[in-house]
């Protein structure tokens, strides 16, 4: 058994410079016809995988609220002959990182593993994907652990304020309804629950992947039909509906014994798909993207109104929104909320600056490169691009999608995003002077 | 076992700015990250916070930049900067286009020696630095008994018992001159660090930081002291009940040697015991208290020997119920006994090695994690052969010694217990 360490210690200390080279994908297909996006990169031993599957918790029933979740968590708790300890001890003795989530929309995965033990750890993706168990103890297991997070979550400020916004904004809809469940409906889930969620969702019509890492066309094309190529074909579930967004403004608080409220106020946004989405883009990080933005300017540097105060474009596949964050004293929140509504008002009759532009899109084409510093978060934006359906050359040419918008443009958007009279505004704490419902 | 050299460059200036580059040429970016050799642990009772007050104010311009300049130009410049303060250090960091370091190198280095405390930028700030607070403890629970965990370990009043944010009542009083002298006592060439990552080469790297890091004279920097030793009045029990608490929390903490401080010979065997006590669900806690027995929601251990003074060994466990505590902390006793006892095998020892060396190698394919690494080693009292022999004093640690480093470290008399709890009354 030895000398395995060692082969660890020599990968470790002999892990050469990493080659300066442009990202080039390839688009692989398998004999099986999976399709995938490769960047090969032999500068570090190991390969990063992440996918994904049409559908998510959105489409879950009600009564089931909270299945897709735990399904998902589920897949690497024992599948096939292995219980969920001996998955885990073969994942450990591979060195292979295996994960599941899922969103509103999708349920994703990643897989991390060495060049060594490649085998092994495509072997583990398989048998989670195709053959995973949902023990009834396992089951118990996570579901108290589930149950005991929304307790947790319901004494976060920041996350009562978020789930709530979520179901203000789209009552009625499946979006309003969060993913990790509600006690009632977790508590009846039985394993046929997840095993026929499991086999409704993961099906290869609809799988997007993205490989990154020390391996090839060709070995990527077998090892994705053996991990895959076991699914059932066949299209996921109907399309979710699609979303009213509100016609009207709403500030509701909710109360917690804390001495720092939080707060979200949202806007109905953009879809990603939108043409308006770089104008809208440059826009929200003028408005509250880092240290140089109008509200960190006026909320923190100005006033000491927060610490941390930001807006950023949030977008799903029937919807999208505008969500400006911070959090201040009890005592002072009001004061913020009143300063981040006189910005809106501002940059909405007012509009930008030329060199606000300027900075933003100098900003917005570089920060993206400064994220790709691993392989697994190269993997990830290549995925995210497949599900938003841009071409694979699109790195190449987003610089210049976001040197083309002219500040009018932003400046109309601005008027089109930026409307008070559809605002939602939640907070959560023990707020001072604010005039709202309840 | 022949032993490869990472790509790595290493040399000092003059002034005695420490500087190491570590190239690699996967993106067209740089990291720069300097990191002084104070934290809030340099600080005294009764004038806490200002480590962390004068790292927010090392934004707020200097002779040559004005009030938040410093990011402003970052951010024009498509990078993004940020820093952070802890117990033993404080860093500032920028990653942007390889071609920028110089802008970068120019501006950090202005603020090392250059830096401007105005009253009138100190007043909103001080604000933001309590909402800050406000954020990361005030408002939560758990980090509110840490803060009095730390004290019962440490010991009142001691370096690393008081919170790097400061207590309130301190960071209200803390004035320009209080920040400016901390600046003027710790903010030297010959008490920093500097670590550049990415797309350059040494010989770049040397000839930038002797134009703008050079020029700036050395001052002889006074050596940092830790006590040596923990406080007398331990065990002790720590208990936190408060109504905005829906699950409750076990947790004991051991003082514990670090790489440098009390008996550092069983750092790396602490290292190995934290992972395979506690270290995951194939953990020996995981298995006995959340797998088998459903005492426990989820169980861990943790250790970390980067500390100048004196570290901590700390076990956790979220009960499935208040009730549970008692049979929780009879479990953890029991496993801690088979460990004492000797249960802990080669084979065991092996996979654990295993997992921590796997880990160290996915972290080396992520760009930042270098600088972070170095920069928490150097200013913690270590050099750079220390971080490079990791592996190997890792893979070195045999199942006596895992034995050996439990019976150090498990002793009563070094153990503070906590238990974070709901307590009645409305929400």
């Amino acid at each position: 058994m030895r000398p395995r360490v060692f082969a660890l210690v020599a990968a470790l200390v002999g892990l050469v410079a990493l080659r300066a080279e442009a990202i080039e994908i390839q688009e692989v297909k398998t004999p099986l016809g999976i399709k995938a996006w490769l960047v090969e990169d032999k500068s570090a031993p190991l390969v990063a995988l992440s996918f994904s599957f049409a559908g998510g918790a959105a489409s879950e029933p009600e009564s089931q609220k909270g299945v897709t979740s735990l399904m998902a968590i589920m897949l690497t708790d024992g599948a096939g002959p292995l219980d969920a300890e001996a998955f885990r001890r073969r994942q450990e003795d591979a060195a292979a990182y295996l994960g599941f989530g899922a969103s509103d929309d999708r349920v994703g995965g990643t897989l991390r593993v060495l060049t060594a033990n490649r085998d092994q750890g495509f072997d583990l993706l398989r048998l989670a994907l195709t053959e995973p168990r949902f023990d009834a103890d396992m089951l118990d297991q996570r579901r108290a652990q589930a149950i005991a997070g929304l307790n947790q979550a319901e004494q976060r400020p920041r996350t009562v304020a978020e789930r709530t916004l979520m179901a203000t904004m789209f009552a009625g809809h499946p979006y309003s309804r969060d993913s990790s469940g509600l006690r009632e409906t977790l508590k009846t889930l039985t394993p046929a629950d997840l095993k026929s969620r499991a086999s409704a969702l993961l099906r290869r019509d609809g799988l997007i992947v993205a490989a990154v890492g020390d391996i090839d066309a060709q070995e990527l094309a077998r090892q994705l039909d053996r991990a895959f190529g076991g699914l059932p074909d066949g299209k996921p579930q109907a399309a979710l509906p699609g979303w009213n967004p509100p016609d009207k403004p709403r500030m509701l608080t909710i109360e917690r014994p804390v001495p720092q409220s939080s707060v979200v106020m949202a806007m109905p946004g953009i879809l990603r798909s939108d043409p308006d989405w770089y104008a809208a883009l440059i826009l929200s990080h003028i408005l509250g993207g880092g240290q140089q933005s109008r509200l960190f300017e006026q909320v923190r540097e100005k006033r000491g109104l927060a610490y941390s105060v930001s807006a950023s474009l949030r977008s799903s596949d029937k919807a999208g929104m505008l969500v400006i964050s911070t959090g201040s004293a009890n005592e002072r929140v009001a004061e913020a909320i009143h300063v981040i509504q006189g910005e809106l008002a501002r940059l909405r009759a007012d509009g930008v600056t030329e060199q606000e532009v300027a900075d933003a899109k100098t900003y917005l084409s570089g920060a993206l490169a400064l994220s790709l510093d691993s392989s697994g978060a190269i993997a990830g934006l290549l995925h995210s691009q497949q599900v938003d359906g841009l071409p694979r050359d699109f790195l190449d040419h987003r610089a210049d999608l976001i040197a083309a918008v002219p500040k009018a443009d932003v400046d109309r958007v601005a008027r089109r995003l930026l409307r008070d009279d559809v605002m939602t505004t939640i907070v959560v704490g023990k707020p001072v002077g604010l005039a709202v419902e309840r | 076992m022949a032993v490869e050299r990472r790509p790595l460059d290493t040399f000092t200036l003059d002034n005695g700015l420490q500087v190491i580059v570590l190239p690699s040429g996967r993106a067209p970016i740089v990291t720069q990250l300097l990191v002084y050799k104070v934290g809030s642990a340099d600080e005294t009772f009764g004038r806490t916070g200002i480590a962390h007050f004068l790292e927010h104010m090392m934004f707020k311009g200097t002779a040559t930049l004005g009030p938040g300049e410093f990011s402003r130009t970052v951010a024009r410049n498509g990078g993004r900067d940020n820093a952070y303060t802890g117990f033993d250090a404080t860093g500032y960091h920028q990653t942007i286009a390889a071609d920028r370091l110089d802008l970068v190198m120019r501006m950090e280095a202005d603020r090392m020696a250059g830096l401007r405390i105005e009253e009138k930028e100190l007043r909103p700030e001080r604000e933001v630095v309590l909402e800050e607070r406000r954020m990361r403890i005030d408002n939560v629970p758990g980090a509110l008994l840490d803060e009095s965990v730390r004290a019962a370990l440490f010991g009142e009043h001691k370096p690393y018992a008081m919170p790097t944010a400061g207590y309130v009542e301190d960071v209200k009083k803390l004035g320009a001159e209080d920040l400016a002298a901390f600046y003027r006592r710790f903010y030297a060439p010959d008490n920093a660090a500097l670590i550049v990552a990415g797309d350059t080469t040494a010989e770049a790297v040397r000839k930038l930081a002797e134009i703008h890091y050079g020029p700036i004279p050395g001052r002889g920097i006074e050596p940092r002291h830790r006590p040596s030793e923990g406080p007398a009045d331990l065990p002790r029990l720590v208990t936190r009940a408060d109504v905005r608490v829906a699950q409750p929390n076990w947790s004991r903490d051991y003082l514990a040697p670090s790489y440098r401080a009390g008996d550092s010979r069983h750092a790396y065997a602490l290292q190995v015991l934290a992972h395979l006590f506690g270290g995951g669900e194939t953990s020996r806690l995981w298995r006995a208290l959340v797998a088998e027995s459903r005492l426990a929601l989820s169980a861990s251990a943790e250790y970390s020997p980067l500390s100048l003074g004196l570290s901590s060994f700390g076990v956790a466990a979220a009960p499935a119920r208040v009730e549970a505590i008692p049979d929780i902390e009879r479990a953890v006793a029991d496993q801690m006994k088979r460990v004492l006892d000797g249960e802990v095998k080669a084979d065991e020892v092996e996979r654990t090695q295993n997992r921590l060396l796997a880990a160290a190698i996915y972290a080396q394919d992520s760009l930042g994690s270098g600088p972070r690494r170095y920069a928490a080693a150097l200013a913690t009292g270590n050099d750079i052969a220390d971080v490079e022999a990791w592996p190997q004093r890792i893979a070195a640690v045999t199942a006596s010694d895992v034995t050996a480093a439990a019976r150090h470290v498990w002793r009563d008399e070094r153990a503070v217990t906590s238990v974070l709890k709901p307590s009645g009354g409305a929400r």
